[in-house]
């Protein structure tokens, strides 16, 4: 399949080329927001074109029988095992948003017409883990996501990939959270010559009174954005945090656009980026305050330590908002690691490399200790020396 | 003084464009607490800089003799390796970096230099136990972040603390004692006398004779513009209370 033949195309010469048919809804939503190029808004930063480019072998996804496992593992988009008892089906996306800023987000639901659906359990704690093992090819599915009321779950999101090339994954997820439930979501993407580009394309409803924890944890190299729409009802609280640590030429990061549409709704955004070599950052987020969201407080922050000259943080807060009252704040700063505090370090006899990674993980820490789970803080950190290491030698 | 372990000779050496070293010569001799006084502004933290590779400093002239070899090249971390430590004027905060981690990171790697085995967590609390109790540090000053929100006097002793538990062998204290209470100077003091052994030898950055009541100098060099202009014995402190560093005349 040969992505950029979409480019331009009506809703008949879609159809024609994607098969699908009794959808043009979600076909004309793709068509008016167009595929995405270097000139789309939401692309500016990065090099979508490069992605969508190859010729892709596509792939069949038929649902096998599930093993039981201690966590969800998906390969190439199938799920093959899950934790005993937990509630995993194959079924069409019921609720697609229809306002949603991201062309890939429609193109997703037009290629993966049955989507894998997790219904999580009271207060469970859930990994999945995503797999790739097939090089050249286009790997697409979604992930449907409901919580119940009055609970509170967490996702732990990882993901691997066996030695493969020029892949494509387009994945992303649609959330559900229940009224006055808590869903935390912690992703840790680890990629290093991962053999995989990706797209991720999510949206987040947050039901009133609840309460969406974001956190992702972007580490290494290669090419990956991940585009993410959250709605949030009265009193619905969103607290998002991104870390990038990026080294190479690569080019990861976040777009996002939070909505707030109900009373009281709370968002917190903080982004706090490492980039090293001749990597590129991004943070490109919109908060929107519609009219019926009063007394709404949205605070947005990014902070960026470039390593290395030739290093580049796009961050772009903005705030775009329809009422007065509310509180509302923003900004970003970059700068480079303090020459002091590496000083005072090294004076002690840590060498250079040690020093410089001690104060980039304080820097890092306040995400990091964001994740009450302390394994999977180690695991983190683990990812995030290995990483580290593989560019800063003695 | 042949056998000094530290000599200094003939340094020079500007921050920014200014000259601040104009020709400075000291030896530090093995076992002894040799004690700087001078006017601010003389030189004495540039020149406390120089000796640890501090990056504000060039060297325009001179040489940095440490145990026969010049060290005017060397890095800071392989000075601080080397058993040279300073105990700086002013500590830098650092949010996020765990004061036990960081004073373990630096045993280790000290003790890795050694080709000694590296101490565990547990170890390493146990060897800090007994200094905490002489320094009187509260045990959660070590569970915090390096030196974040701490007070001026416990800064120092945090100061004392890692120069007690890497045992360095040239020991540069920049007014360690300004700022501190009188229990405080106690133990910063008791910390430094423990350190001697005959062998380390001391150089006291210091406008006050209160703290060389309790560490006892051999030597008091009385740095001013750039150079030492004298050398004396403990009895010179009382002169300089009286007369001031302007009746001091270069030798
Ligand atoms: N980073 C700097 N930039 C510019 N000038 C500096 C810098 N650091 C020191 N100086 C200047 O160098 C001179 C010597 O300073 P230094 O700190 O060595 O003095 P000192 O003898 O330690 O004084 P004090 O007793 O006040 O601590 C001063 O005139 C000071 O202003
Ligand atoms: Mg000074």
């Amino acid at each position: 399949m040969n992505l950029l033949a979409l480019k331009n195309k009506n809703l008949q010469e879609v159809n024609a080329l994607l098969g699908t048919k009794d959808r043009d809804i979600l076909v004309e939503r793709f068509c008016a927001l167009g595929l995405p190029s270097k000139k789309s808004e939401e692309y500016r930063y990065f090099d979508v074109e490069k992605l969508l480019e190859p010729e892709y072998k596509t792939l069949n996804y038929v649902p096998k029988t599930p093993k039981t496992s201690d966590k969800v593992e998906i390969v190439d988009g199938v799920v093959v095992a899950i934790p005993k008892g937990m509630r995993v089906y194959n079924e069409a996306c019921q609720m697609i948003d229809m306002d949603h800023f991201d062309p890939l987000y429609y193109l997703g639901h037009l290629l993966s017409p049955q989507t894998i659906k997790i219904e999580l359990d009271g207060d469970v704690e859930v990994e999945i883990e995503h797999k790739f093992t097939q090089s050249d090819a286009l790997i697409n599915y979604r992930i449907v996501l409901y919580n119940q009321a009055n609970r509170h779950a967490t996702v732990y999101e990882n993901f691997i990939s066996d030695d493969i090339e020029n892949t494509l994954v387009l994945y992303g997820y649609d959330m559900h959270l229940a009224q006055d439930s808590t869903l935390r979501v912690v992703k840790m993407q680890s990629m290093q010559d991962a053999g995989y580009g990706m797209v991720a394309s999510h949206k987040v409803n947050v039901a009133k009174n609840a309460n969406a924890i974001l956190k992702s944890f972007d580490l290494g190299g290669d090419q990956a954005l991940q585009l993410l729409k959250v709605e949030l009802a009265e009193h619905a609280h969103v607290d998002d945090g991104h870390l990038l640590y990026l080294n190479e030429d690569s080019k990861r990061g976040t777009v996002s656009q939070i909505v707030h549409v109900g009373e009281h709704s709370t968002s917190k955004q903080e982004a706090k980026n490492i980039l090293d070599g001749k990597s590129r950052g991004i943070f490109d987020a919109l908060i929107r305050v519609e009219h019926s969201a009063k007394y709404t407080k949205a605070e947005q922050n990014s902070k960026a330590i470039l390593l290395h000259e030739d290093a580049y943080m796009a961050a772009k807060p903005q705030l775009e908002i329809y009422i007065d009252e509310l509180e509302a704040s923003h900004g970003a700063t970059t700068g480079q690691l303090d020459r002091k505090q590496l000083f005072y370090l090294q004076s002690r006899g840590i060498s250079y490399t040690e020093a410089r990674k001690m104060l980039v993980i304080a820097f890092a820490n306040t995400l990091i200790e964001e994740v009450k789970d302390t394994r999977h803080q180690e695991r983190i950190k683990t990812a995030f020396e290995k990483v580290f290491y593989k560019n800063h030698k003695d | 003084m042949s056998n000094s372990i530290l000599k200094i000779e003939n340094l020079q050496a500007k921050i920014g464009d200014k000259q601040i070293l104009k020709g400075l010569n000291l030896e530090l001799e093995p076992g002894k607490v040799h004690a700087i006084m001078g006017p601010n502004g003389a030189g004495k933290s540039t020149l406390s800089k120089a000796l640890v590779g501090h990056y504000d400093v060039e060297l325009t002239g001179g040489d940095i003799i440490y145990k026969g070899k010049n060290i005017n090249e060397m890095e800071p971390e392989e000075r601080a390796l080397e058993g040279i430590f300073l105990s700086f004027q002013h500590p830098v905060e650092i949010p996020g970096v765990n004061n036990a981690y960081f004073l373990r990171t630096a045993l280790n790697a000290k003790r890795k230099h050694e080709g000694k085995e590296a101490l565990n967590a547990a170890e390493f609390l146990r060897l800090m136990r007994d200094h905490l109790e002489m320094l009187g540090m509260k045990s959660d000053m070590i569970s915090r972040s390096l030196n974040e929100g701490f007070s001026g006097g416990e800064k120092k002793r945090n100061e004392i603390l890692q120069m007690l538990i890497l045992e360095p062998e040239v020991i540069i204290l920049d007014e360690i004692d300004s700022g501190l209470d009188i229990d405080a100077l106690r133990a910063v003091s008791e910390g430094i006398n423990k350190m001697k052994d005959g062998k380390r030898s001391f150089l006291v950055i210091t406008h006050y004779s209160r703290i060389l009541d309790y560490i006892e100098p051999d030597y008091i060099h009385v740095l001013k513009d750039g150079k030492v202009i004298k050398t004396a014995g403990p009895e010179l402190v009382a002169q300089l209370e009286e007369h001031g560093y302007d009746a001091i005349e270069e030798e």
